[in-house]
């Protein structure tokens, strides 16, 4: 089945523990989808010359603060999560370097200015557009757009805007579609309408991992017929939707 | 026993009456002058006031004061000057092996600053130093011990004088080694005090502002600041002395630096008070016979300067020679 299943967990507790540990990743469709790796503030090196030079000084923690947008947070030991096993010690690697932790609530404003005060130059200067700290997939069980609404909250809040976000019209509502583009604010994660959001925010290396999967099931679903999307639809991603919209109550700081 | 300097602090500047040290006659014969200055006195207290500031400083980044952005380790001062830690910077470079323009310019301004106070970061910005002296308080309260110098590791080769200063440096480079090879700043990263502080105090403010923490920063941060305050209470100093890379590279900087403990001519009662008040273990009095002192220990706390028993007739912290 194509997009039928939540990525981001099913109750606000399960979601707030998800949140908590950067690298656990949600069952699903698409497999091991948001583990491995955290997201980076822009201009991030590569991740092991970025681990090498981040001394764990805060500033680009303290630098968001200052600017109000709060997202950078500091990671603290993670277990392991199977990506990272084979590598060894990355929950523990990690410790103490700054990444984004929860885009629903506090998403990148990409003011750059975390790159420009890193005292080491683990984060590099970098230009806003050209800034790769993960990109954003659509849930497209979730998504109202590929629901039978017409939402375009994502696009709204994108600050790349026409050049991240394809649309598809269709009966089935005006689809949009994150291609690669995509710099991974996650601004379009926090004001997602659904509840808990139907966008997730993944390393661009993990997506490597997931990309064909993820196109894979894109395009099925473009070409399904019209009578398998309805069951689809109504049948499961409907009910979903409902179930998701109970979390709106979830607190939002 | 009447030797162990009081804090300065009940001591009124004006007042008649002699010095608390020496008020129970234990060393009248070896001091000629009791007469108290002022400014003496008060430098333990404006430590504190330096100190004070410098928190107070950092504490405005969270009202979203650009005055001193960061912490500790590194910071960024006026929104525009990097300031890196000079060993953290050294970690950085040896776990990555390579070298960027943000660093340099962020250990140049450091390095300039201690080139002219030597090691005074520890005994003035390190916020260890005031922790440490609030456990040593505790200290001497329950044991009723008032030495600064307990020697925890006496007869070992650690306590060996002239050896500690070398273990010191194997530390250092046995951690610059450890960093190249995991590829991570690994004190800085896991060990360092600094780097501790840091996390416990901001992870503290953002959580009390409700921003995203993690709590295993938080609690294994705290844990770590807390084994050291209790190395402080078994083993005084023995941190800085000994294992605190930072301290022992800022002293570095007091071979060069333009601060430095000044001796003038005459008047010591070899009373030894100077050398029992000092934290650091400084062999003050070996160093008489020299224009200034240049030990790497020495963090310009003034601790000799207010208990030398001639009431800073003798030592003095300056940054030009004596005339």
């Amino acid at each position: 089945m194509v997009g039928t299943a939540a990525i981001l967990g099913d109750n606000p507790r399960v979601m707030a523990s998800a949140a908590d540990d950067p690298s656990a990743g949600p069952k699903g469709p698409l497999p091991n989808i948001g583990a491995g790796g955290l997201i980076r503030p822009p201009g991030a090196l590569p991740e092991k010359e970025f681990r090498a030079k981040c001394i764990s000084c805060g500033v680009c923690a303290n630098v968001c603060h200052v600017m109000k947008y709060d997202a950078i947070a500091i990671a603290g030991f993670t277990p392991p999560s199977p990506p990272l096993a084979k590598g060894g010690i990355g929950g523990v690697l990690n410790y103490g370097t700054p990444y984004i932790k929860d885009m629903r609530d506090f998403p990148c404003g990409l003011c750059m200015e975390c790159p420009k005060h890193c005292p080491t130059g683990a984060l590099q200067k970098v230009e806003k557009e050209n800034t790769a700290m993960g990109i954003a997939l659509i849930d497209f069980g979730l998504c109202f757009g590929w629901n039978g609404d017409v939402c375009l909250s994502c696009s709204k809040a994108c600050p790349m805007g026409a050049k991240v976000f394809d649309f598809y019209n269709g009966e089935w509502g005006n689809q949009p579609y994150i291609n690669d583009n995509c710099v991974g604010c996650g601004l379009c994660v926090k004001y997602c309408p659904l509840g808990g959001s139907a966008i997730k925010v993944i390393t661009k290396k993990q997506y490597e991992t997931v990309k064909s999967s993820y196109v894979s099931g894109f395009k099925k679903l473009m070409s399904m017929p019209n009578e398998e999307r309805y069951n689809i639809v109504y049948s499961q991603n409907l009910p979903n939707i409902m179930e998701r919209g109970k979390l709106v109550e979830r607190e939002y700081r | 026993m009447s030797y162990w300097l009081k804090d300065g602090e009940d001591v009124k500047p004006d007042t008649p009456d002699p010095h608390p040290l020496l008020s129970k006659g234990g060393l009248r014969g070896g001091v000629s002058e009791l007469k108290i200055l002022n400014f003496k006195l008060r430098l333990s207290r404006l430590r504190r006031y330096v100190l004070f500031s410098i928190t107070i400083l950092f504490l405005l980044q969270f009202l979203r004061i650009k005055v001193l952005v960061g912490g500790p380790t590194a910071s960024l001062a006026f929104w525009s000057i990097n300031l890196i830690n000079v060993f953290a910077f050294f970690e950085s470079f040896a776990a990555s092996k390579s070298i960027t323009m943000q660093a340099l310019t962020g250990v140049l301004p450091v390095a300039g600053i201690y080139l002219i106070f030597g090691r005074a970061f520890c005994g003035w910005c390190c916020p260890m130093d005031f922790l440490f002296e609030m456990v040593d308080k505790i200290r001497i309260q329950k044991t009723g011990d008032r030495r600064q110098n307990v020697r925890p590791l006496l007869n070992s080769p650690l306590d060996k004088g002239r050896h500690s200063g070398i273990i010191g440096y194997g530390i250092a480079a046995g951690l610059l080694a450890v960093s190249a090879i995991l590829g991570v700043p690994f004190f800085t990263r896991y060990l360092s005090h600094l780097t501790n502080f840091f996390m416990v105090f901001n992870s503290s403010v953002f959580l009390a502002l409700d921003l995203p923490v993690s709590k295993t920063v938080l609690i294994y941060s705290g844990s770590a600041l807390l084994s050291l305050l209790l190395l402080e209470y078994f083993a005084p100093r023995l941190w800085c002395k000994i294992l605190c890379p930072v301290g022992i590279t800022y002293g570095l900087f007091n071979k060069l630096s333009l601060l430095k403990l000044r001796f003038k001519e005459g008047n010591c009662g070899e009373c030894n008070l100077c050398e029992q008040v000092c934290y650091m273990d400084v062999k003050i009095t070996h160093h008489l016979d020299q224009p200034g002192l240049r030990d790497t220990n020495c963090i310009y706390c003034g601790r000799c300067v207010e208990g030398c028993g001639t009431k800073g007739k003798l030592v003095s912290m300056s940054l030009r020679a004596h005339k």
